[in-house]
């Protein structure tokens, strides 16, 4: 215990930008001698993904290997540099705070970014793992809205997200594309990237207005009523969906164009995140809270309730349809078999996990999820064990997810951590 | 102490700078990728196709590794678990092309993994054979593309055929998944084949279900209504037994037909003498085989101690498909890019290849040429050689 106390002590001065330092010196490293020195010198057969987990879990003859790795690679170079450097971020974070909030975050974004393409342009598995994982990021806040912030429990997400993937899909394979079944490109593809938004906002705002079929039920019935509601309007899509042979049915819908690199899905998914954290601080997100808590009171105190639910279920619909045209042109394939119970069992699992209530929250769920998934990948069956075990866990000892409720200040995260000395110094 | 952490850093990093490079020259490993469903709603398919690649490795392994152009190289399998998702076998694909490195991929078994895992491999141009996905869009446009198995169109006429000449029926039933990509498409392919034979209306009762359903009472007693002859499930082995006792249960009494789907050696364990009689298409035959398939046969049942279904049968075609291309390669140089290229091209000249499966020419799209079997469920319950038919 004490010798973590004195660790957290001695990296307490180093603000957000010396860790974002940090993790860049690691990944220059990894990026330039990741694979001829240091891989090889550890006999390793490549750089690890996953921070070794698959092989270690693959080959234990590999684990000394891989951890040496990682601790050569990330561990040293993070701490190292982050604390030597702290004379310099200390400084630069003082002044970016002097700028107003958003726009340091913005530069700080911008630096996560630029960090997280190098590290994912090491590998495309990498890219295809961060990808997938920031289309869960936006389905989880999204279903956040509904059943952390509304407090309902809502089962209709995969069905809103198939309205998306659907919806978008059709239109940049009838936009963009030369397809079998929708005839040649009504524009020219070089537009594709350009009017990708707007696809998104139409496949988005479809699931928006599908999202009315369960809303307007909502009035009446809560809890388990509501559950089942929303549970048959996923199978009611799914089968829709599977009976309509135009859009392919259950063979699948494939051959959308590529047009959601690494850039656009960050940039979405921090839109996303922006906007929601707006949308639940604002005083429609506040009356969203007391509907929770107590309808009728909240009736009595001129909150609007009809209002105010069908907003957030239309508001977490839109971004789910969002994440479905997303994941569809990451996957450029979809069938409707992708959205059904898995997919619900998969999301639910996200936001219970990571917390109800809270963005943070949603993002750690997501996260761990997701990378979960990929590192327990070898070990095949008994991955689908260890991943529900530690769901009970979480569930017995944080009923509410692991961050809930709580929210990260933004200005307390960026700012410079030289505060105190200042302070005392005249 | 924080200068000696310090000071041991840049030491070793000056020390790893300063390295003579030469010795980054790794040795050159053969490295197969198997994507197959080794969870997920059918894990039997993807333990035939991890037995089966196993035993391929023994061979080799035996042999002393893989002989391309008088060097012997040394091979290694890496099988991931595509959880029967279609995701997970993207996934599973992009991490054995751009991780792994591997030469070939042999899988994905199902059409709706093989369609967009497809997508991948032949975006990184990495061969890939699907043994067992019968969809046309799986090599449809791309170069890099195989499959080891024939397609639902040519499926669906065959036992059309078969059950005109064999029964002389004139009037059939049909019971699928609606939700499944492949019972739809082979139930749509046999729909059509039948009502050009006779004539429209011939095709009694059109059912179908959707997938993890589990009572098909009200499907099957329109269907024993209908004055059908013949029925005819292209599903799954989980779900062949339920409809076939359901049907027996319900007064069906005339013969239920099946695809190479009911090939798995699940269906009969489940089953049991509920199926014994009934036909259905496939690539193979179990009993009564001989030659090389017999010896395939006899040295699985013996090592997992099960007759091989036609999966497993399909892929040992398909490991061994991409050993020959390897070896036609002629040389490896080490360079992924330039041997996956040569892999492909390789592959796509071989003719006439003598699989257990059938002999196999591949098309230009990537998809052999080769001959369907009908099997029947005899009452040992093996699958036993009915007859055949070549396109």
């Amino acid at each position: 215990m004490g010798i973590l106390q004195k660790f957290k002590q001695m990296f307490s001065t180093v603000p957000m930008l010396g860790w974002f330092l940090g993790i860049l010196a690691a990944v220059l490293i990894e990026y330039f001698w990741g694979y001829d020195y240091i891989s090889y010198y550890l006999g390793l057969p490549k750089i690890p993904v996953l921070f070794g987990a698959l092989i270690m879990l693959k080959e234990p003859v590999m684990i000394p290997g891989a951890l040496a790795y990682d601790l050569i690679v990330y561990v040293i170079p993070v701490l190292a540099v982050a604390k030597l450097t702290c004379f310099i971020t200390n400084p630069g974070a003082a002044l970016l705070e002097k700028l107003p909030l958003w726009l340091s975050a913005v530069i700080h974004l911008v630096c996560f970014y630029a960090i997280l393409h190098l590290w994912a342009g090491i590998n495309d598995y990498r890219v295809l793992v961060v990808k997938l994982t920031l289309v869960s990021i936006i389905l989880t806040v999204s279903v956040n809205v509904i059943n952390g912030y509304q407090g309902e429990f809502s089962c209709s997400h995969p069905g809103f997200m198939a309205l998306g993937a659907y919806v978008s899909s059709i239109l940049t394979l009838v936009l963009f594309t030369n397809d079998k079944i929708f005839g040649t490109a009504l524009l020219p593809p070089a537009l594709g990237p350009y009017l990708f938004p707007l696809v998104l906002v139409v496949g988005g705002a479809a699931a928006a207005i599908g999202s009315l079929a369960v809303a307007i039920p909502s009035f009446r019935t809560r809890g388990d009523y509501l559950a089942i509601i929303s549970l048959a309007f996923m199978f009611i899509v799914k089968s829709a969906v599977e009976n309509l042979n135009i859009i392919g049915g259950a063979r699948g819908m494939g051959g959308q164009p590529d047009l959601a690199p690494l850039p656009v899905i960050f940039f979405w998914t921090m839109l996303c995140i922006w906007v929601i954290h707006n949308f639940v601080t604002s005083i429609l997100g506040k009356a969203l809270n007391t509907v929770r808590d107590d309808e009728a009171a909240a009736e009595s105190m001129t909150v609007k309730t009809r209002k105010t639910k069908m907003t957030a279920f239309m508001f977490g619909a839109f971004w789910a349809g969002v994440a479905g045209g997303l994941f569809a042109h990451v996957l450029t394939y979809i069938n409707p078999g992708m959205f059904s119970i898995n997919r619900l069992a998969e999301i639910l699992a996200m936001v219970y996990f990571g917390g109800l209530n809270s963005i943070v929250g949603s993002i750690v769920g997501a996260v761990s999820i997701n990378v979960l998934g990929e590192a327990l990948r070898p070990l095949e069956l008994f991955k689908w064990i260890i991943i529900p075990l530690i769901l009970i866990f979480v569930m017995i000892f944080r009923p509410y997810g692991l961050i809930s409720f709580t929210e990260i200040n933004a200005k307390k995260l960026l700012e410079s951590k030289h505060k105190r000395q200042q302070g005392v110094s005249p | 102490m924080k200068k000696i952490a310090v000071l041991t850093v840049v030491a070793f990093c000056a020390a790893m700078m300063f390295s003579s490079l030469a010795f980054s020259a790794r040795k050159t490993i053969i490295k197969i990728g198997i994507n197959a469903p080794l969870t997920g709603d059918i894990p039997k398919v993807g333990e035939g196709s991890k037995y089966a690649a196993q035993m391929w490795l023994e061979d080799i392994e035996k042999a002393g590794g893989l002989d391309v152009g008088g060097k012997k190289y040394e091979v290694e399998l890496v099988i991931e678990d595509n959880e029967s998702k279609a995701e997970s076998a993207v996934k599973a694909n992009t991490k054995m092309i751009t991780q792994d490195d591997v030469l070939a991929i042999v899988g994905p078994q199902s059409s709706k993994q093989a369609v967009p895992a497809g997508e991948v491999a032949n975006k990184y141009k990495t061969v890939m054979i699907s043994p067992w996905s019968t969809n046309p869009s799986t090599t449809l446009d791309r170069p890099y593309v195989f499959r080891g198995c024939f397609l639902d169109p040519f499926q669906g006429p065959v036992v059309a055929n078969f059950i005109t000449e064999e029964f002389g029926f004139t009037k059939a039933a049909v019971l699928y998944d609606v939700a499944s990509d492949y019972p739809k498409g082979l139930a749509e392919v046999f729909k059509q084949a039948w009502e050009d034979k006779h004539g429209a209306g011939s095709v009694v009762a059109y059912e179908s279900f959707t997938t993890k359903d589990t009572d098909f009472s009200s499907q099957l007693t329109k269907i024993v209504k209908s004055g059908a002859e013949v029925l005819f499930t292209p599903q799954y082995y989980n779900e062949v037994p339920l409809i076939v006792s359901q049907a027996k249960n319900l007064g069906w009494t005339g013969p239920i037909v099946g695809s190479d789907s009911w090939g798995s050696a699940e269906t009969i364990e489940l089953c049991g003498e509920d199926c014994y009689g009934l036909f259905f298409s496939s690539h193979y035959a179990a009993a009564g085989a001989k030659g090389a398939t017999k010896a395939f046969i006899d040295r699985y049942e013996k090592t997992y101690g099960y007759i091989p279904d036609d999966v497993a049968a399909l892929t040992w075609d398909a490991l061994r498909l991409a050993q020959q291309a390897i070896q036609d390669a002629g040389k490896l140089t080490g360079k992924i890019e330039k041997d996956r290229e040569a892999v492909r091209d390789a592959l796509a000249q071989i003719k006439d290849f003598d699989g257990i499966t059938g002999k196999m020419t591949f098309t230009e799209e990537g998809d052999p040429i080769k001959c369907a079997v009908i099997v029947r469920i005899n009452h040992q319950g093996e699958y036993e050689f009915y007859g055949s038919s070549c396109p």
